[in-house]
Order: structure tokens, then sequence, then C-alpha cells
């Protein structure tokens, strides 16, 4: 086993990462493909492409109404006002929490994923456990996340077995009033536009 | 395929993990491979498709390996059926590198250009067909099928009966298309199943389950 040199830590290369390895290589010395290119999706990606975007769409749709409603008849349009769009996310859905509904999305088969408005999947929304158990036992799995959400809230499951994408638009905390919009996306994290967690309730200010 | 990767009410995997800071990879090479399988398609290096290929995987190492390293068996096994590498060329690089050979460099801006052009383009389905079979609202039953070959319609809604809650657009049935056969767009739906109706008395209170199914998998109840 090699030692490779990481951005973090010295560590002892896997099989798994040689054979990678050996693969660019092999397509580099051919010509076939670039570096920079590979570079290039890697910085894409890591830099501009992430759960951020989508707490742009949440924060614009919370404090305006005609957004949120061209974002719900017409998500790829709305998103794409915001400059959000690309692989991965060629047919959105937004699907919205309500005082009685709780939207969670999974893909059972694989794990499709709104790239252009989350970035790339975690780990945990890739595994075995929250492909098998999202469909058939919801409820114990957001109490797994920390959400433990009233009896009589409708959980629905969204599949993503064909080309649809689904966004989550959860509900806009109270004691929010007047936030500015970067202030608001700052409360909106990954999991909130996944299903699998609620935007952090925010205290009364004292004035 | 009914395989491993369909992992709808599977149990015995245990409890969602979730270590510490969720990152969508760990390691360097991860986000690279990534994007090689995407330059792999882009740049036509590779012939057949992607996530049907990573579905043949052998079930045991489908399970063992990370989703990069499908990633990775994808990738090659696409460039092998095109012919663009040959069986042994990777071992023979993974040796050269072991010895200490420097890693080969290539540099091409223009690919770079294609592929972040390509990843920033979307490909939305057709509009909804006007012979749609089925419309929202009605009930629609999940056909009875155990296809060998690639299919997105989930086992555990087969033969299950759901209400049409939307029609999507339309799109080329992946069975079929992710072969290369030439095949007309149809319907896509996003059909609403009860929680009884897919899994019988649970101890949680009733839930929905929507999945969005091709027309070619359902059939009027």
């Amino acid at each position: 086993v090699t030692d490779v040199e990481d951005h973090h830590h010295p560590r002892a290369a896997s099989v798994v990462e040689l054979r990678a390895r050996a693969l660019e290589a092999l397509l580099a010395e051919r010509g076939l493909v670039s570096g920079n290119a590979i570079d290039a999706v890697v910085e894409l990606y890591e830099n501009d492409v992430g759960p951020q975007n989508g707490a742009k769409v949440v924060a614009h749709a919370w404090v305006d109404d005609a957004y949120r409603a061209r974002l719900m008849n017409d998500a790829n349009l709305a998103i794409a006002e915001l400059g959000f769009g690309g692989a991965e996310g060629d047919n959105m859905a937004v699907v919205a929490n309500t005082p009685t509904v709780h939207n969670m999305v999974v893909c059972t088969l694989c794990s499709c994923y709104p790239w252009p408005v989350l970035g790339l999947p975690p780990t945990w929304y890739k595994s075995p456990p929250y492909r098998a158990r999202a469909v058939s036992e919801p409820r114990t799995v957001l109490r797994e996340f920390g959400v433990d959400l009233d009896q009589d809230v409708m959980i629905r499951v969204w599949d993503s077995s064909a080309e649809v994408r689904y966004l989550v638009l959860p509900m806009r905390p109270p004691n929010t009033e007047g936030w500015s919009e970067n202030r608001l996306a700052a409360i909106v994290n990954r999991d909130c536009m996944i299903g699998t967690a609620l935007p952090q309730p925010v205290e009364p200010e004292i004035s | 395929m009914d395989g491993v990767h369909d992992m709808g009410g599977m149990h015995g995997f245990g409890p969602v993990v979730r270590p510490g800071v969720e990152l969508p990879y760990h390691e360097r090479w991860e986000p690279r491979i990534f994007a090689l399988s995407a330059l792999v398609g882009i740049e036509g290096l590779g012939a057949g498709p992607g996530r049907a290929t990573r579905e043949e995987m052998d079930p045991a190492h489908y399970l063992a390996a990370s989703y990069y390293e499908r990633w990775l068996y994808s990738a090659e096994r696409r460039l092998l059926r095109k012919g663009t590498i040959v069986s042994g060329d990777v071992e023979e690089m993974m040796e050269r590198l072991a010895a200490g050979e420097a890693m080969p460099e290539h540099s091409d801006a223009a690919m770079a250009e294609r592929i972040l052009g390509d990843l920033r383009s979307v490909y939305p389905m057709e509009a909804v067909p006007d012979d749609a079979r089925f419309e929202p609202g009605e009930r629609v039953r999940v056909k009875r099928m155990h296809p060998v070959g690639h299919t997105r319609c989930p086992r555990y809604v087969r033969g299950v009966t759901g209400q049409v809650e939307a029609i999507r657009g339309a799109d080329r049935l992946p069975d079929r298309a992710v072969y290369g056969e030439e095949v007309a767009p149809e319907a896509v739906y996003s059909v609403a199943f009860s929680s009884e109706e897919l899994w019988g008395p649970s101890d949680e209170s009733a839930w929905v389950v929507l999945v969005d199914l091709w027309e070619s998998y359902l059939e009027a109840v």
C-alpha cells in the first residue's frame, strides 16, 4: 500500500483510490481527459453549487409571495430567476410544508438529488438505511434526525424514481418578521430542504 | 432489474448514521472520479448507461462499495465497453504509479468549458402529452412485473393501487431507452400511495409515499 499525501493528513491509500487514480492517469496519458476539466467540475460543486443556493430560493419565497407562487407553479423557471440550474435539476418540483403536511425526499433506487440547489448528496442520503426506511417508517427515521412531528401532521415522502428532483420548502419560523433574505437564508440548512430537519426555532427579540 | 439497489422497505440496515460533518465526500479521489465519470459521458469515451451499469454490480460488492466506488465501477465498465480502454490497462497503470512514476498530466481548457457548459444546462422532460391515459385524481395500479433489465419501477409499489396526483411531463421509458432503443416519450405520473396499501398495518400513524412512474408501469383499476 502506497502512502498518499492528502490535503489534510497523510494516510494509506485504499485499493479503490489507487484504481481511481490509475484510471485518471490512463485517460490523461492518452489525452482523453484533462486534469483542468476535472478540477473545474470539482471546484464547481465545492464553491458554486451547494445548499447555499437552495437556502436563497427558500428565503426569497418566504419574503415574496409572488415568487413563492411562481416557485410552486414552475420551479425550474423560478429557480433559474435566481441564477441556479443545471445537471440533475432538469425537472425541479418544490413541495411546501404546512402546519399539517411535512414533506421529505428520498431516492430508494439510487441517490437522485437536486444538485443545482443542494449540491452533491450527503453520505447518509445515499446510505442503505435511509433509502430503505424513509418510505417504510418515515416517522421513526425523522425521530432519529431529531424531528418529532405531531401525530396529526401528514408525512408525504417523495421517492425520486424518475427525472423529477424535489426541494422541500420549509415553513418560515415565527419571530423572523422583518429579517433580511440573507439572515433568513442562514437558518435554512441542507437537511431542512430534504425534509429531515426543521429550521431552528427563533427566540422573540426583546426590544 | 430486481437487485439490491432497489432498497425501499428492506430491513436489517440499522439506523441512519450521520457521522460528524456531513460532507458529500471524504477523500479527494471521490469528487475526481465523479468528474471523470461525467467526462466519460460528455466526451463520448464510454458506451452504455451509467446508472444501469452500477446496478449490474455483484450484490455483495454493491452493498460493500461506497457511492463513489460505484461510479468508478461504472466509468471503467463503460470505457471497456466502448473499447477506449482494454482489460488490464488500469492494472498496468496502477503498477506504474506504484513503482513511482509521476501522474501523467493533460491540459485542455476547451474540455473544461464543455463539461461546465453541460453541467449548467438543463434538459427538461417534454410537455404532458395529449394522449396521456390517466388523469389526476384517477386510481391506478402498478403492474406486476419482474424485469431482467434496468427499470425505474421500485419493487415495493408493484401490484399496489394508488392515486394519480399529477402528470409531470413526458419522458422515454428508461427500461428501453437506456439500452439505446428508439422509444417515444410517454406520460410520467406522480402516484400517491397510502402507507396502509404499501405496507399494511404499522405502528406509525398513516403517511403517503409519492412515486414518479412512467405510464407503461401502470394499469387501470
